[in-house]
């Protein structure tokens, strides 16, 4: 409240009733589980152990056998390049389309922000399932488009999911459809703030459009570009449900990214203090992109 | 190309069987018809899941703007020690991993009993929900000048009637679009509801559609699409009402991309 001089107690409590309940509920909700996440990583929790309660401690021996773990590293540098390569499609594509909002007139404009709002929006759930049903093998659209344009031979019956390769396809064009209208509404709200007089001054200077864009607009745009980067690595990295409806992490372990990778071997083999391991690994990682997040967004101006 | 597989989720939702399963897709239904959506919301658990999700979505959401508030008020209007620290904790917890979460709360829940309870997803939920809606209303606190609550201690009104009477109704709207933000992720969520509802008459409709298949004639895909629209239309219709805060709601992920 109005922080009056006069009245030196309020000021320090108010803050305090106010916080506590949220907090409170906070630290049961986040902190405890975390805490637990960690012990359990220390145990040999398994699927006897949800019946019986009975587990004993093993030191750092699902550590050890994590690293130790061939399908572990495969996992995690699958997460990498595949994150790697979602984020790198949904960004440039968001910077042209992006773009594109800025030489559309006032109708296309609205035409196309509405079109992104309701991809962006369509829970990925539904969007997994129309995803299935596009690429479906015998009745797919996708695959009849393809036989059309009779590049690939028959593809009527392709079966997308089946081969590691397609797969990964299927998946990454179900990302980047869905991430790309965020980056692109949210870098167009950043490209509009970018002042007319420059842009106008460089191009009677004889600067090219392409000029103009790299030297001028992106420029302006690489603070939220960062955020938006960043953001957009932190959440791919963290996909689950798109790839566990559209392949269940197969053919094999093929698109077992670590989230589909924990939650097989916590749930679906039970080895839930191994699972624990892995996701204490996971959260480091994340931990460490998510400072970096943290620090540019203090440094964009977020008042904290 | 990026309407299309919303259209065509529309389209095969509105077409008779024969239509949907041909080798040759019909870009218009030659007969539309209503009878995918019967099918859909006929279906034995609809309505069961449908109240699950109600109940667990609307508690989330209660919860989280309750507290929410009030913590947000505290972090926006005072200047305190560890203000900070906490910020930037509220905004780590929002980045962590599903699992993270998923694989404790599944074993404490299953230690207290607590699996295929409504209030095992309600504590997930605000789990993930309470940090955002701290940080987006906080957002809209910072924008109330500081003057209006000063004007209202110097009429005598204590901490507690400021916040509650001048403060509140001026964030009214921050609440409605953090509300709606809470609702999309509570909704929407399919992780914790598969893991933790192990039965069918305790599922929450991404559960429910997710597994959605005839079963006499395996995946009916028009009953699927008709099902899926049915589910995204509350989602997309918050969106469209929200779109000039989504932006903002953004950073502190709020809506995940």
């Amino acid at each position: 409240m109005a922080l009056l001089p006069a009245r030196p107690r309020r000021r320090n409590l108010a803050p305090l009733w106010l916080l506590s309940p949220a907090g409170l509920v906070l630290a049961l909700v986040t902190l405890v589980p975390i805490g637990f996440l960690v012990f359990t990583s220390f145990t040999d929790y398994n699927q006897r152990s949800l019946f019986t309660g009975a587990y004993s401690s093993v030191g750092v021996a699902q550590y050890s056998q994590l690293l130790a773990s061939g399908a572990f590293w495969a996992s995690l540098v699958r997460t990498v390049l595949f994150t790697a390569a979602m984020v790198a499609g949904s960004v440039v594509l968001g910077m042209g389309v992006s773009h594109l909002l800025t030489r559309l007139g006032r109708a296309w404009r609205y035409a196309v922000t509405v079109v992104l709002i309701v991809a962006w929006a369509m829970p990925n759930v539904a969007s997994s399932l129309v995803w299935n049903w596009l690429f479906q093998p015998g009745y797919g659209v996708v695959n009849w488009a393809l036989d059309q344009l009779r590049i690939f031979g028959d593809t009527t019956s392709l079966n997308w999911t089946q081969d590691p390769a397609r797969a990964y396809v299927v998946i990454w064009l179900l990302i980047v459809w869905q991430a790309v209208p965020f980056i692109a509404l949210t870098l167009n709200a950043a490209e509009t703030q970018v002042p007319h007089e420059h842009l106008e001054a460089a191009r009677m200077d004889g600067a090219s459009e392409v000029t103009v864009y790299r030297r001028i607009t992106l420029q302006h745009l690489r603070p939220t570009l960062l955020l938006v980067t960043i953001l957009s690595v932190i959440w791919d990295y963290n996909v689950f449900n798109q790839i566990w409806l559209v392949s269940r992490g197969g053919p094999g372990d093929a698109t077992s990214t670590l989230g589909v990778f924990t939650y097989k071997t916590a749930f679906v083999g039970f080895r839930v203090g191994q699972g624990a391991a892995i996701s204490v690994v996971t959260t480091l990682l994340l931990l460490a992109l998510t400072a970096v997040y943290i620090r540019n967004l203090l440094r964009s101006g977020e008042d904290l | 190309m990026w309407i299309f597989p919303v259209y065509w989720m529309v389209n095969t939702a509105f077409k008779p069987r024969p239509e949907v399963m041909t080798p040759t897709p019909h870009f218009v239904p030659a007969h539309p018809t209503l009878a995918n959506f019967v099918k859909a919301v006929t279906q034995e658990q609809f309505l069961t899941n449908l109240v699950n999700s109600v109940i667990v979505v609307a508690a989330t959401v209660v919860v989280s703007i309750v507290l929410g508030i009030f913590a947000a008020a505290a972090l926006s209007r005072f200047r305190f020690r560890g203000r900070r620290t906490i910020m930037v904790v509220i905004l780590a917890v929002q980045m962590l991993p599903g699992t993270a979460l998923l694989i404790p709360m599944f074993v404490m829940f299953n230690n207290l009993d607590l699996l295929g309870t409504y209030a095992a997803l309600v504590l997930a939920y605000v789990a993930n929900v309470l940090p955002f809606s701290i940080w987006v209303m906080r957002g809209f606190f910072v924008t109330i000048p500081r003057e209006i609550e000063e004007a209202a201690q110097l009429d005598g009104a204590s901490t507690w009637r400021t916040l509650v009477s001048v403060l509140f109704p001026l964030v009214a709207p921050g609440v409605i679009a953090t509300s709606i933000f809470a609702f999309i992720a509570a909704w929407n969520d399919y992780l914790f509801a598969y893991t933790f509802m192990q039965d069918q008459s305790r599922y929450t409709l991404p559960v429910w559609l997710a597994s959605f298949t005839n079963p006499y004639t395996g995946t009916d895909f028009g009953g699927q699409m008709a099902a899926s629209v049915l589910f995204s239309l509350p989602v997309v219709v918050f969106f469209l009402i929200i779109q000039r805060n989504l932006v903002s709601g953004m950073s502190a992920g709020a809506v995940k991309g």
